[in-house]
Order: structure tokens, then C-alpha cells, then sequence
């Protein structure tokens, strides 16, 4: 009884949309729209996190130490920076390791290979590499390492203050959210109005019918869960279209992106395909709530039951 | 079966439909409503489908008060009356088949009770052998018939005919009618709403005459008065 039921207010909602299929096919149009546009401002939303946490990784403070200071004064340093609440990380570089990486780095360049190869001994010193547990942690680490009784043993810091970079990209990249932010609840206010409009004309369109079956004691469900279900196919196929335009149009656009994000651990497209379901998921939910609101309100305003 | 207690339905001020109607129709009666244009009597049969709310009064079916029916008690309602309008109101791009069953159908009947229903009302009607024709392959007559066959699948204990003739020649309008009293014959109550004389004169049954909104003569074996 029940799944008898169901089969019919399925085959209902299927025949409305068929019926009335261009107004159907625009309505599904506007819906991928909006879908797509969402999907653009969370795109946005990604990269730009993904750009900033990546300008944070990349920050640290190098101290480096005069090649006369005994590499276990070195270790007390980093012993001490280590037991420091704000340190997340010390790495230590000898002169070895820092002359090896600096060859790495360089040898596709013969003059300095060369100057290399005329050294006699290794100009470069040894380096301690810290990483804060936040940015803002930084400038008081440095305080604290400048307070402290090994200051005297550091020559020179290279510490690059990131926070203007990163307060400028952030800013930047607010408000490109809230422009998408702007487009996107317009899209959705059309949607609304365009999926209103499909129903109410579908209502209209079926008032013959609709009449006869309030006569013959049709149950309430058979009258309005029809154009519920059609509402649910608009969202339904305008989602898998959404996702049918989207991944194409990221497949392509991924490595212009990855190519900003050179030398960081992000792939714009791996991100996307491994998280396919939720991105499908949450278009599904948009565009269902979406639909299913408005037709509900079409329902209530225009089909007396 | 069917009481009207002091009922008014009252539009405005200026548009009274109808007046302090009581009426009581006992079940197995075949009633006629009669009158002239704008008198009221679809404004009894709408408010007996529950399509209408009165302004005043109540209106009992079969024991159950009607007169502030929930929205959602309306279709249980409706499968208890039986509705055959002059305007046959048939579904084009069904057949007479699909038409009757689509009132089973939206009732949530499950398919079974729909194939032993269907020859079962097509036969009382007389249209076994059309149940695949389409309603513009049918005369007026036999589209009433198809009318008549969806409304009586719920078995109602009420068949309400507004007009049912209306759009139909002599023959048909003779060939309705006698369906009409065969139904009755079953025991099932028949309201019947007409203008035309020619039908209630022939039946000799009870015949209730409205005015401007008021019933001004309810006889047992009636005739046409007005």
C-alpha cells in the first residue's frame, strides 16, 4: 500500500515535469547558475585558504651563528628555543649540510660551482630554523631570544615579518568572497523566484485535473507531494549538472592554480576529486532546500486542497 | 442521510445564495432539487461536497457533522458522495478506463481492488466493451456514463448529480436518468439538481422546489411547479 502509493506520487511528479519540460529545463538552467556560482565563491574560498596557510608554513626565523661557536653551544640554543611554549619546531643546519643544499640549490650555475670549487673553507655558518606554533608567536620568541643569555651567540637573524603579506592577500581575498557571497544569494533569490513560477504554472497548467481529483477524494498527498518530487528533480538534475560542468572546468583551470601554489603541498584538483561526494552532497542539499521551500510556497499560496 | 439545519450561505450583504434552508433526505431517497438559474441549488450541492462552508447553520452526512470539516477530512468525504456534473469534467488524453481508475488511484486503491472495481462499475453503466476509447470517441451520453462509473468506485452511500443532462440530447438525457434510478434501485441515495421539467415530472419522486435561496414546496411525489 504504501510503496503503491509512493510509485504513484513518484509517476505524478514525473509526468509534471514532463509536461510542462521546456519551463522544466529552464528551471533546472537557473539552478545549475546558481549551483555554479556557489561553487565558484567555495572554490575562491579554498584556494585562498589553502594560498594563506601556505604563506604561514613558509614562515620561520633563521639564526645563524659565527662559525667560532662550538656546535654544542648551538644545541643549548636550540634546547632552549625548544623548551619555549611558543616554539613549534627548531631545525638544526650545519655548515655541512647548509654548503651540500646551497650546492644542490646552485648547480646549474658554473661561476658560483666555481667560486665553490676556489674556497678553501666553508663560508657558510650553521643555522638554527624556527617555527613558531602561531604567527603572532614570532616577534615574542624573538623578544624573549634577544632577552636571554644566548643572544650573545647569535650573529645575525633572518626574520621576514609575513603579517603585512598576509593581512593584505586576506583582505583581498575577503572580499572577493563577499562579491561571490553577494552573486550567490542574488542566484539563489532568482531560483527561487524561477522555481515559484515552474510550480505555479505547473499548478495552472493541471487545473482541470487537479479539480477532478479533489472531487473523486484524492488523498492530500497524491494533490502536493507530486510537485514536491518535481521540485526535487529540478534540484537533482541540476546538481549532477553542476558537477558535470564543474570538474571539467577545474580539470582544466588546475594547473594554472597549481602553479601559483609551486613548491607547496597543494593540488586544486586532487582536492576536489577527493572530495567529490561532499561537494556533491552539499550541492544536493543547496538546491533541494532551495526548490523544495519555493515550491512549498507555490503550493500553499496557489493549490487549494 | 443528508440534513440541512437552518442553513444560510451568504456572500454579501447584497448576494444571498441561499436562506435558512432544513432539509433532510433519508437514505435510499432519489431527491430532486429544482429551480430556476441563480436560485441555489448548486450552492446546496457545493455546500453538501463540502466545497463551500455555510455562513449559518449545520449540515450533517451520514451522522458526521460537516459544517466545519478539516481540510484534510474532505477527501474522506468525497469518496462517501458521489459527484456527476453537467460538464463531465473526463480527463482527454486518458481513456475511459484510465479515468475511472485515476480515481482509484489518487485514493491510494491498491491495484488489485482497481481491476475488480473497473469491470464491476463499467458494467453497470453499459460501457464494458469502450473501456480503451478515449472521451472524444464517446457521444455525451456515454461520457456521462463514464462520469457516473468513476464516481460510484468508492461505492458511495450518495450519488449528488448537478445537471447531468444539461449538455445531453432526449435519448441521452432518458438513458442518464434511468442509470440515476437504477443506482437508486441498489439503495444508494440520489440527489438530483436539474432545471429541466420534462425529467422531474416523469419520475414521480420527491421534489424540492427553491426561490431566490428559500425552499418554497418540498412534495413526496412532486411535479415541476415553478
Amino acid at each position: 500500500m504504501f510503496f503503491i502509493a509512493l510509485y504513484r506520487i513518484f509517476k505524478f511528479g514525473f509526468q509534471n515535469f514532463w509536461r510542462n519540460f521546456w519551463l522544466s529545463i529552464v528551471t533546472v538552467f537557473i539552478l545549475v547558475l546558481t549551483l555554479f556560482s556557489i561553487s565558484v565563491v567555495y572554490t575562491l574560498n579554498v584556494v585562498a585558504d589553502n594560498a594563506i596557510n601556505a604563506i604561514k608554513e613558509k614562515v620561520d626565523i633563521d639564526l645563524f651563528f659565527d662559525p667560532t661557536i662550538p656546535e654544542d653551544k648551538i644545541f643549548a640554543v636550540q634546547a632552549y628555543l625548544e623548551s619555549q611554549p611558543d616554539v613549534k619546531a627548531v631545525e638544526y643546519i650545519s655548515k655541512e649540510q647548509a654548503l651540500e643544499s646551497f650546492r644542490a640549490e646552485h648547480q646549474d650555475d658554473p661561476t658560483i660551482q666555481e667560486s665553490l670549487s676556489e674556497l678553501t673553507e666553508n663560508p657558510l655558518p650553521a643555522t638554527l630554523v624556527v617555527k613558531a606554533k602561531a604567527l603572532e608567536d614570532y616577534s615574542n620568541i624573538v623578544v624573549n631570544l634577544d632577552n636571554s643569555e644566548y643572544s650573545h651567540l647569535i650573529s645575525s637573524r633572518n626574520f621576514e615579518d609575513n603579517q603585512v603579506v598576509i593581512d593584505r592577500l586576506s583582505s583581498i581575498t575577503d572580499r572577493i568572497y563577499q562579491v561571490g557571497i553577494g552573486v550567490s544569494l542574488i542566484f539563489i533569490l532568482v531560483a527561487i523566484l524561477v522555481v515559484f513560477n515552474a510550480i505555479r504554472m505547473n499548478i495552472y497548467t493541471q487545473r482541470e485535473e487537479l479539480g477532478i481529483m479533489r472531487l473523486v477524494g484524492a488523498n492530500n498527498i497524491f494533490i502536493r507531494l507530486p510537485f514536491i518530487i518535481e521540485s526535487i528533480l529540478y534540484a537533482l538534475l541540476a546538481s549532477i549538472l553542476t558537477i558535470l560542468i564543474l570538474y571539467p572546468l577545474l580539470s582544466a583551470v588546475s594547473p594554472y592554480i597549481n602553479n601559483l601554489f609551486e613548491g607547496y603541498d597543494f593540488k586544486m584538483f586532487s582536492y576536489f576529486t577527493a572530495n567529490f561526494w561532499n561537494i556533491l552532497g552539499l550541492e544536493i542539499i543547496i538546491s533541494v532546500v532551495i526548490s523544495v521551500i519555493s515550491s512549498m510556497i507555490a503550493i500553499g499560496r496557489y493549490l487549494r486542497v | 442521510m443528508i440534513k440541512l439545519k437552518n442553513v444560510s450561505k451568504i456572500y454579501s450583504e447584497d448576494t444571498v445564495a441561499v436562506k435558512n434552508i432544513n432539509l433532510h433526505i433519508r437514505p435510499g431517497e432519489f431527491v430532486s432539487i429544482v429551480g430556476q438559474s441563480g436560485t441555489g441549488k448548486t450552492t446546496i450541492a457545493r455546500l453538501i461536497i463540502a466545497e463551500e462552508k455555510p455562513t449559518k447553520g449545520k449540515i450533517i452526512i451520514g451522522g458526521w457533522d460537516i459544517t466545519d470539516i478539516k481540510n484534510s477530512e474532505v477527501p474522506v468525504l468525497r469518496r462517501q458522495i458521489g459527484v456527476v456534473f453537467q460538464d463531465f469534467k473526463l480527463l482527454p488524453r486518458k481513456t475511459v478506463l484510465e479515468n475511472i481508475a485515476f480515481a482509484l488511484e489518487v485514493s491510494g486503491a491498491p491495484l488489485k481492488k482497481i481491476k475488480t472495481i473497473i469491470p464491476q462499475v463499467l458494467k453497470v453503466v453499459g460501457l464494458e466493451g469502450k473501456a480503451d476509447r478515449f472521451p472524444r470517441q464517446l457521444s455525451g451520453g456515454e461520457q456521462q456514463r463514464v462520469v457516473i462509473a468513476r464516481s460510484l468506485v468508492h461505492r458511495p452511500k450518495i450519488i449528488l448529480a448537478d445537471e447531468p443532462t444539461g449538455n445531453l440530447d432526449a435519448i441521452n438525457v432518458r438513458e442518464i436518468i434511468d442509470l440515476l434510478l437504477k443506482i437508486n434501485k441498489f439503495g444508494t441515495t440520489v440527489v438530483l439538481v436539474t432545471h429541466n421539467p420534462g425529467i422531474v415530472n416523469g419520475l414521480k419522486k420527491r421534489v424540492i422546489t427553491l426561490d431566490q435561496g428559500v425552499i418554497i414546496s418540498d412534495q413526496k411525489m412532486g411535479r415541476y411547479i415553478l
